[in-house]
């Protein structure tokens, strides 16, 4: 009887919860689909085909209910809305003219109450005979609509854009960590990035052209530099930093983590905040406060994203080829695999996880 | 690769329907094709097209574009005489192009330059310096193919060497500033009215086979010249390429011309003295070809090659002059003596001896008012691997892209006045013939074998790379790429000299533009 209560209890306790809460993963693929994969039955659930959208829906941004998502779709020229239930398109924005050619190149996000949509663009004027490189700008759209409510010029360079948690301000990373009212698209402020570390590293090199940050709230992404006094002999002068952006309080914090005798081409924040874990030809994870590295493993193949489950405990890896990984957060043992349909590959699309009631 | 918005393409269409299936003449494409895009200005000019001047090479890369990009629909035969007339009217003089003709004449052997590190990083990383030193434009046209880079290829400005610093800042700042500076408009430059028919004498030395010396006739024939070429190789061989050449311009000649199995470019510049230089290569592998000058026959006399140009002390050689008017008496150094092999107006040959207790080091050997260089040595101090580095890429096995080879040579040196190697006063002293081997280049290299699959060497200093594809006897399947050294040995008096260059076994180069 014991056994049986035990057994039965948390049970209960779910079905007295409004309703069940479960991660899915969105993976696009070339050249026009977006999979989702249901993580608890580790087998893909749906796959949408997106008109028009070659050769790679690059980022997907899901909605907080996990029932539409927007898609930069057709050479970064174009965003999709699609319904992700029934697969249809909702929406289409174009966001060029004949004149101008406009390219979402790496950031996009909704505002945390859904009613906006941030994207970072970089128009280029097409003249008869020449062409004009304009000012980067962020541009802010009504998603209900598609109407541009705000849109202000942003410096150039600038990848993944991340709405602060309580909806006030966009961060851009770039040179600099840029930030942006999220009401104007106005820059007000921004947080060294190659400014960091001076005195003691070279100006890091960062590149981080994937959107990870839904799970833990934080932006994160590996960095590279080298001590100032370092000898070029000497591998330990080559160091790998971590930086992380709380979305919750907007703090940013850059630390150098490790020798670079390896690569991570994109790091992810579990969502309690106490590890990152970075991905390349090898899968690691880091204490997030020290920086630590705790455990690394290598991988079957060069593996660009990595995300994270919602409860931490699980952590998948994608983009490059079609499959994507999964491991244990704790161990890194891999427990398995979800082959994307096809074989048709992610390439350089960031992996994003989201939740839906169901 | 290219990224081209469906508004362009449909322009396009409208224009290809616009051109009548009949080839047409280079100002009539101007006209009726070019200027649908770049409509002629208020003073007639038409922007772009006449705010640049470029090398023949650098105007088809221009017109290739315009067809790949912009949908210009253009038969070979138009694109050819287009290339031709947009050469001639807006060229570069000769001069304009000294110091990067290399990039022109696919020249194996050249270190690509720019003129300081922040030029190199923001303009010679994708592509090399020259590409952009043997244009010339307005402030405003350097500006708009600035914009053009960014505005073709949005992802540059995040790349290594970019995203490390304001790139379209200073591109449309200090880089836009220097092109202006050093590279602008300048002068249009009359295209070449003088006639290159007659007999030239050429010579000069292809890597790997020698000295050489020849006659190359030209013959005007409609717009373009009619060409025989006869060279005479050291090694007593010989070859015999027919076709037909042309002059761009100011001066740019370029001749494609075949012995019936091999097809061989020239590009080559005349200069101010009136003589034509520059490099011929196997049209189908660049690396394997020749420098060459040549003369005109009834030009002002001069000596064009000495050849061996080289003799060693208390040893006796044949050597021969090859130039134009020669005539005169030799006039021998202290410590040489010659007598007269035989005799013409572009050819003398003289059996020269050097006394054992003569000096070494260059001297001058004369021919009437005329003179050449020779060098005298005993023994050989060093050798040298030439290029000290180079690639060559994998290919056929089937493939659509041929293997490159890589073509070594020895140069001999002695150490000069100050007796050390590596200094100022080194004294070169020639070419030599050598055994030849590769290595593994280290121990990675040494793991993966790579000596053993990355290709052969011949005796000649030819390396030849291995298949492309993955090669299953190899770990991992990998492919015949590797790291090498190429080693080469002299026997010197019972003593051997060794020489050594690296060559990175590389795999192929699938864009290959004109202008690299
Ligand atoms: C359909 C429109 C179109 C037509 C027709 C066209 N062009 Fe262009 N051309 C362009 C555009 C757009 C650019 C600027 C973008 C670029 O450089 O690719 C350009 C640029 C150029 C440039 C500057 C290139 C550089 O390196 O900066 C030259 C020179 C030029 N064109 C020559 C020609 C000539 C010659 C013709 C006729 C054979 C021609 N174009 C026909 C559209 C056209
Ligand atoms: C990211 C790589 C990259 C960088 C950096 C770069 N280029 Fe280029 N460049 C190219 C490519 C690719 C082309 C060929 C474009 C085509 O024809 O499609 C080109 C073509 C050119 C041409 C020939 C244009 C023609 O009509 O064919 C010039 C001149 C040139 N570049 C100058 C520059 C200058 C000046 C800079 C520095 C501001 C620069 N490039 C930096 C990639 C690069």
């Amino acid at each position: 009887m014991r056994t049986l209560t035990a057994l039965l209890a948390p049970a209960l306790l779910a079905a007295a919860a409004p309703a069940q809460a479960r991660d899915y993963l969105i993976a696009p693929t070339r050249p026009d689909r977006l999979v989702i994969v249901d993580t608890e039955a580790m087998a893909v659930d749906k796959v949408i085909t997106i008109d028009m959208a070659a050769p790679l829906p690059s980022l997907p941004v899901v909605s907080a209910d996990g029932r539409r998502a927007f898609v930069i779709v057709a050479q970064n020229e174009e965003i999709v809305e699609i319904d992700l239930e029934s697969g249809e398109e909702v929406q289409r924005l174009i966001l060029g003219t004949e004149q101008e050619r406009v390219k979402a190149l790496f950031g996009m996000d909704l505002s945390p109450d859904g009613t906006t949509l941030a994207v970072y663009e970089s128009p280029v004027g097409l003249f008869k005979n020449h062409f004009e490189v304009r000012p980067t700008r962020l541009s802010l759209y009504d998603t209900a609509t598609g109407a541009l409510k705000a849109r202000a010029e942003a410096p150039r360079q600038v990848t993944v854009i991340a709405y602060s948690k309580d909806g006030s301000r966009i961060y851009g990373m770039g040179r600099e960590m840029h930030v942006f009212d999220a009401a104007t698209g106005q820059k007000v402020d921004e947080l060294p990035i190659h400014g960091w570390g001076k005195g003691e590293y070279v100006q890091p090199d960062v590149l981080d052209a994937w959107s990870q940050f839904e799970v833990a709230g934080m932006v994160t992404t590996p960095f590279y530099t080298f001590r100032e006094d370092g000898d070029p002999e000497d591998p330990e002068a080559y160091r790998t930093g971590l930086l992380t952006l709380d979305l919750e309080t907007g703090e940013m914090v850059m630390k150098d983590a490790e020798a670079t005798d390896i690569f991570y081409f994109s790091t992810v924040a579990d969502p309690a905040k106490q590890r990152i874990f970075g991905v390349y030809n090898q899968l690691a994870s880091f204490d997030l406060e020290t920086r630590a590295p705790i455990k690394r493993v290598n991988l079957p193949h060069s593996y660009y994203s990595v995300n994270v489950s919602s409860d931490g405990s699980t952590v998948y890896i994608g983009g490059t080829l079609g499959n994507i990984g999964v491991y244990d957060a704790d161990t890194l043992e891999k427990k398995g695999q979800i082959d994307l349909p096809d074989g048709h590959s992610m390439s350089l699309a960031s992996v994003r996880l989201f939740t839906r009631d169901e | 690769m290219s990224r081209i918005a469906p508004a362009l393409w449909t322009t396009c269409a409208a224009l290809a329907l616009a051109l009548p299936a009949h080839a047409m003449e280079p100002q009539d494409i101007l006209d009726r094709v070019c200027t649908t895009c770049h409509a002629p200005r208020a003073d007639g000019s038409l922007p772009r097209i006449d705010d640049g001047r470029r090398t023949p090479e650098g105007w088809d890369m221009t017109l290739v574009r315009m067809m790949r990009n912009h949908g210009v629909r253009m038969t070979g035969e138009e694109r050819a005489t287009m290339v031709r007339h947009l050469a001639d009217t807006r060229g570069l003089s000769v001069a304009e192009t000294e110091g990067w003709r290399y990039i022109l004449e696919q020249e194996p052997v050249a270190v690509d330059e720019a003129p300081n590190q922040d030029m190199a990083e923001m303009c010679a990383r994708c592509h090399s310096f020259a590409r952009v030193a043997v244009q010339r434009r307005t402030r405003e046209d350097w500006a708009h193919m600035i914009h053009f880079h960014l505005g073709q290829f949005p992802t540059l400005e995040y790349q290594a060497l970019a995203r490390d610093r304001d790139w379209w800042g200073i591109a449309m700042g200090d880089v836009l500033d220097f092109l202006a500076e050093n590279y602008g408009y300048g002068e249009r430059v009359a295209s070449l009215a003088a006639d290159l028919s007659g007999a030239w004498t050429v010579a000069g030395r292809m890597p790997g086979r020698g000295d050489y010396a020849g006659t190359m006739h030209v013959m005007a024939e409609g717009t373009d010249y009619e060409v025989h070429l006869d060279l005479g190789f050291a090694d007593g061989s010989h070859a015999h390429f027919d076709g037909r050449g042309l002059v761009y311009g100011a001066g740019e000649w370029r001749a494609t011309l075949s012995d019936g199995e091999t097809e061989i470019r020239q590009v080559m510049a005349l200069g101010a003295d009136g003589a034509l230089s520059g490099r011929w290569f196997d049209a189908e592998s660049d690396v394997i070809g020749a420098r060459m000058l040549a003369a005109r026959e009834d030009g002002t006399p001069r000596i064009l090659g000495v050849s061996p140009g080289h003799l060693r002390l208390g040893e006796a050689a044949e050597i021969t002059l090859t130039g134009v008017g020669l005539s005169g008496a030799p006039v021998l150094p202290e410590g040489v003596s010659a007598e007269l092999v035989s005799e013409s107006a572009t050819q003398v040959v003289l059996r020269v001896t050097a006394a054992a207790e003569a000096a070494v080091g260059p001297v001058t050997l004369g021919l009437g008012d005329l003179a050449a260089p020779l060098v005298l040595y005993d023994r050989l101090d060093r050798i040298a691997v030439v290029p000290e580095v180079t690639i060559s890429r994998v290919g056929g096995n089937d493939g659509p892209i041929a293997k490159v080879p890589a073509q070594f040579e020895v140069v001999g040196y002695l150490n000069g006045p100050d007796g050390a190697p590596g200094t100022e006063d080194d004294i070169l002293v020639g070419h030599f013939p050598a055994d030849w081997s590769t290595e593994d280049f280290d121990e990675v290299a040494a793991a993966m074998e790579d000596a053993r699959f990355a290709g052969v060497i011949d005796g000649a200093g030819r390396f030849t790379p291995g298949d492309a594809g993955p090669n299953p006897e190899r770990p991992m399947t990998t492919n015949n790429a590797g790291n090498l050294w190429v080693v080469a040995r002299l026997e010197q008096a019972g003593e051997v000299l060794e020489g050594r260059a690296q060559l990175f076994a590389t795999v192929q180069r699938f864009v290959d533009p004109p202008i690299r």
